[in-house]
Parts: structure tokens; sequence; C-alpha cells
């Protein structure tokens, strides 16, 4: 039992070591702090918003950007600002659920299959199966069995990205079986759960952080996608799809409508591959790109 | 060869028999009586019920009624739209045209584009070609392309009218009309895979451009152009077969999205619509097309890989 305390102070030397140089990295730093005001903005929107996201003021219907409406307002007179940081709310909400499903689904079908080679064509049909359907008609199907909603769009997406997670996950764990720590826990007497979940899950975690930074933004514009189609976050709930789907109606009169929420989803992704980018460098020597 | 497509083959139609399961249940998980959720928006015309229930067979069991509806599935027969009267496969015959038109020219910018900035971004290392080269990429990669699609009809159709913002003309009618009519949405469906082909091209090129063959070709007095195009960059092309494998989920997602967007009357504004109208057999015949044909193209794509690289027969699965 003095193995356990031993293995947490390197654990946490390497954690302190990809910080630093993540924090070293300023496209990185820069991505951190947009995600991070993101973050503070969609928790806080009741407090940081000039208005209430669903506050129509006939008076003022399709003014162009000004002082008071900064991004302007639609057709119901709808600060389109406020119902931008309302809609991050759906956004980050959907881009963290829909990684959690698939993580929750896929590390342990990954784990498995890696681990006991009998299962892997199992996994493997499964996965096919999954891929058998692109994304879209995926949620297509989705949104006709459960209805539009933001649960279907959590469901959609973290279906569409759980073989991928599978695959990284057996990647590793074909990679750590091997290995001689792990031969040196079996001649430990540790079980199989317990080398999966105490030595080759926590090793695997790295290339799943890396897998999880594609994935969130990848999932945010999925949500907006869904959402402007009509199968994700209905209303009165804001999204930034719903906006631009809004904005289609009055292209012609209000083309504001449709430039600051896509603005907002590409700043909010553009940020999160540019944090994902550092990270993935930062947990990766090797793989740097420069 | 003949073993690895054996076991591909094999793979492949496991995969369909358990897609189309999942098709065929996915309309059973639906709460309450098929019959009535299958006749859609005619679900309180008893008549219609009836109709239903005896011609999908909702009487025997599950089993038998599996069968039974890829029997028919098989022989074309998706059942009838209850919204429009028409067979399900003849609807989806006339929209296909349209999506496939659309995905052939997106694919050609996709790759057009992909490669030649792919090009330019290894050859240029660390100047501001490359740089600019990756800032497209990273952006293209953030983009969601709907949003891209609607800026660039604000820009092109509504700001400065050059291109029609929406509807279809075939190729085969008006290519001069069609080419106008599809130029937008192709780019726009193509430009999120050029991201990822440029990405790709790159990395492959400058493993390429190190390796000891190109050194040779240089040493033997090749052209720069010569060893760039002739040498590195016909080893590089194996990777574009890939990623249209690989992205071919995406090109169809991308053309849901695109032609709702332009409305152009295809496969994915079809889909789209039978949602919004609950049209059952459609959206069963829609999903099971796609997978269908996803199944078989992938099939085809790796079976081409393994024709072009020898190694990945030899070496087992490719991951």
């Amino acid at each position: 039992m003095t193995t356990v305390p031993a293995t947490i102070p390197v654990a946490l030397s390497t954690r302190r070591r990809v910080a630093r140089r993540v924090l070293r990295n300023p496209l990185a730093v820069l991505g951190l702090v947009v995600v991070c005001v993101a973050m503070l903005a969609a928790l806080l929107a009741d407090f940081v918003a000039p208005f209430a996201s669903d506050q129509v003021n006939f008076a003022e219907p399709l003014r162009p950007p000004s002082g008071t409406h900064i991004f302007g307002t639609d057709s119901l007179g709808r600060d389109q600002f406020s119902r931008a940081i309302f809609g991050l709310r759906a956004s980050v909400a959907v881009g963290l659920l829909s990684v959690v499903l698939s993580l929750a689904v896929g590390v342990p079908f990954g784990l498995l299959a890696g681990f006991y080679g009998w299962l892997d064509p199992l996994v493997s049909r499964f996965t096919d199966t999954l891929l058998a359907f692109p994304f879209l008609v995926l949620a297509v199907g989705l949104a006709a069995i459960l209805g539009p909603s933001l649960f279907t769009a959590v469901i959609a997406i973290g279906i569409a990205q759980i073989p991928r997670v599978v695959r990284v996950t057996r990647g590793e764990t074909l990679r750590l079986r091997h290995m001689d720590f792990v031969a040196a826990a079996v001649a430990g007497g540790a079980n199989d759960f317990v080398l999966l979940r105490r030595h080759i899950l926590p090793n695997a975690i790295n290339a799943l952080i890396v897998q999880a930074t594609v994935a969130v933004p990848g999932a945010i514009i999925g949500e907006a996608v869904l959402s402007f189609l009509g199968l994700g976050v209905r209303p009165p709930i804001p999204s930034l799809g719903i906006m631009l789907a809004d904005a289609q109606a009055d292209v012609q009169d209000g083309p504001w409508m449709a430039v600051f929420p896509g603005v907002t989803i590409v700043i909010l992704t553009l940020a999160l591959n540019l944090l994902g980018d550092g990270l993935r460098d930062a947990l990766d020597p090797r793989e740097s790109r420069s | 060869m003949g073993r690895y497509v054996l076991r591909r083959l094999l793979e492949s139609a496991v995969t369909l028999i358990l897609a189309t399961i999942v098709v065929f249940l996915g309309i059973r998980a639906l709460p309450g009586d098929p019959a009535r959720t299958l006749a859609g928006e005619e679900g309180d015309n008893p008549a219609v019920i009836a109709a239903i229930r005896q011609s999908y067979g909702l009487d025997q069991p599950l089993p038998v009624q599996y069968v039974r509806y890829v029997q028919k599935a098989v022989t074309g027969d998706l059942g009838r739209s209850p919204r429009t009267g028409l067979p399900v496969a003849e609807t989806i015959g006339h929209a296909l045209p349209v999506t496939l038109q659309l995905a052939a020219f997106a694919m050609m910018v996709a790759i057009l584009i992909g490669i030649g900035a792919g090009v330019i971004a290894a050859v240029r290392r660390r100047r501001p070609a490359e740089w600019g080269a990756n800032a497209v990429a990273l952006i293209g990669l953030s983009v969601p392309n709907f949003w891209f699609g609607q800026m660039v009809i604000l820009g092109l159709a509504i700001a400065y009218p050059i291109l029609p913002a929406s509807g279809f003309v075939s190729i085969f009618e008006n290519p001069v009309e069609s080419f106008r009519h599809l130029l937008m949405p192709a780019v726009v469906l193509g430009s999120g895979l050029a991201a990822v082909i440029m990405r790709q091209t790159r990395s492959a090129m400058l493993d390429a451009l190190t390796a000891d063959y190109v050194r040779t070709a240089r040493a033997k007095g090749l052209s720069g152009g010569q060893v760039i195009f002739g040498h590195a960059l016909r080893n590089s092309l194996i990777v574009v077969i890939t990623i249209v494998g690989l992205e071919l989920g995406a090109l169809i997602s991308g053309a849901v999205v695109t032609e709702q967007l332009f409305v152009l009357p295809g496969f994915g504004k079809l889909t789209i619509d039978a949602v919004f109208t609950r049209d059952y057999p459609m959206i069963q015949g829609v999903v099971l097309v796609t997978a269908s044909a996803y199944i078989l193209i992938n099939l085809a794509v790796d079976l081409l890989y393994s024709v072009i690289d020898p190694r990945i027969r030899v070496g087992g699965r490719a991951l």
C-alpha cells in the first residue's frame, strides 16, 4: 500500500508541468481566457446581460447595432446581445453534457475491447453500426423518436462521438496492457478491474483529454446546427442556432441578426480549438506541430 | 488480399444487418401504436390505420415483421408516404440526383483547395504563405458551415446579387445555370472538407519531403516542381482517399444543412421536411438508404485503399 502515495506527487508535478507549458503558449492562453469569459457569461447571464432574453420591445424592431443594443435587435425588438449571452448556456450545456455522455459509454467499451481480445470484434461491430449513421441522419432519427429538444441534441451529439472515444480508449488500452508496470500489477495480484481502473485508465487520460478538446467545439457547432434546423433546442430557450434560424426570415432587413450569433459561435469554437491545440502540444510534446 | 476482402465484406454485411435492425426497431421505439405513428397526420383515420396494419403486417411477431421489412426493402419497396401518397423509394429517387451533384461539386472544390493549400503550406515552410494557409484551415474548422453559408448568401446574393440564393438546375439540363446555382452551396459544403484535406496533405507532404526517395530524386537533378508534384504529392494523395472515406458522413450531414439553407430539393431537405411532417415511413427510408450507402461506400474506400497501399492488407486492420 506504500505505492499509492508515491504515485500521487508524480501525477501532480506532471499536471503542473502541463499547465506551465499551456500558459507559456500565448495562443492557448488567449483561448483559455475567451473560454473562461464565455463560461462565466453563460453562468451569470442573468446578471451580465443588459436585457432579459425574451424581453419583447415592439417600439424598437430590427434596430441595427447601437450603443444600447450592441448586436442590434430582432423583428420582435429583442436585444440580440442579451439573447446571445443566454444562448451560450445551451452551447456550453450541450457541449459538455454530450462529451460526458460519449465518455461514459465509450470509455468502458474501449477498455473492454482493448483488454479482452474476444470482445474486440463485438465492440467493433457496435461502433461500426453507430458509424453507419452520419451525425445529422442520426439526429434526424432521434428527433423523430424523441422530439426536438436540448436533451435530443445531447443524445445525438453524444452518440455520434462514441465511436471515436471507443477507438482512442481501445488503442491506449492495447498499448498499455503489455507494459511492464501492468505486468508488475498482475504479479502483485491485481484483478482485471483493478488493472483497468487504477493502472490503464489513468494512463489513457491524456489521450482522452486530447480527444475531448476536439469533441467540445464540435459539439457546440453540432448544437447550433441542430437548433438551426429545428431538431435541437426549441424556443423559448435561447440558442445561437435558433437566433441564426430566426435571422433567415429577416436577412434583407436585419443582416446583423445573421452576423453576430455566428461570430459568437466562431470566437467560442476558435478559442476552444486554440486551447485544445495548446493542451495537445503540452500533453504530448512529440506531436508538437512546430 | 482475398482474405482481407472477404473479411471486410463479411464485416460490412454484419454492420448492414445491424443497421437495418436499428432502423426497424427505431420506429417501434416510439410510444403508442406503431400503425398510428406510421400514419402520421392521418393517425385518426381508422381506414388508414387498418390499411397500414395490414400492409406492414403489424399483427405478426417482431422477427417475422423484420424479415418482411428487409425483403421489401431489398426489392426497393420502402413503403408509402402517408403525407404525399407516393412510394418512399420514388421520392428518394427524385431527390438523390440533386444531392449527388451537390456532393460531387463540393468534393471537387474541397480537393482543389485542400490539396493546393496543403502543398503550398508544406513547400513554403515557416513563411507567411504557410501561416496564412494554416490560419485559413483553423478558421475553416471553427466556422460552422451553415453560418458560412448565411454569410455567403448575405454577400453574394443580397448585398451584391451576383449568384442566385436558392433553387436547383440540373447539370444535364443547363450546365451554366446549374453551375451558377450550385457554386455557392458547393463552396459552403466543401469548405470544411477542404480544411481537413489541407491539414492532412500538409503533414503528409512534410513527411514525404524529408524522405530518402525525395532526396534521391533531388540528387538525380530533378527540378523542384518535378520532385514536389511527381514524387512527394503523388505519395501524399493516398491521404485524400482516406479523408474522403472518413469525412463522407460529415459530407452527408453537411449536405442536409446546405440544402436546407439554399432550398435545394435534395435528400437533406427531404429528410428535414419528413421530421416536421412526422412522415415516419419517409424518415425510415431515408435513414436506411443513407446508412446502407454509407456502409457500402466505406467498404469501397477500404478496398480501394488496400489496392493502393499493400501495407494495409498485410498489416491487418488499419486504425
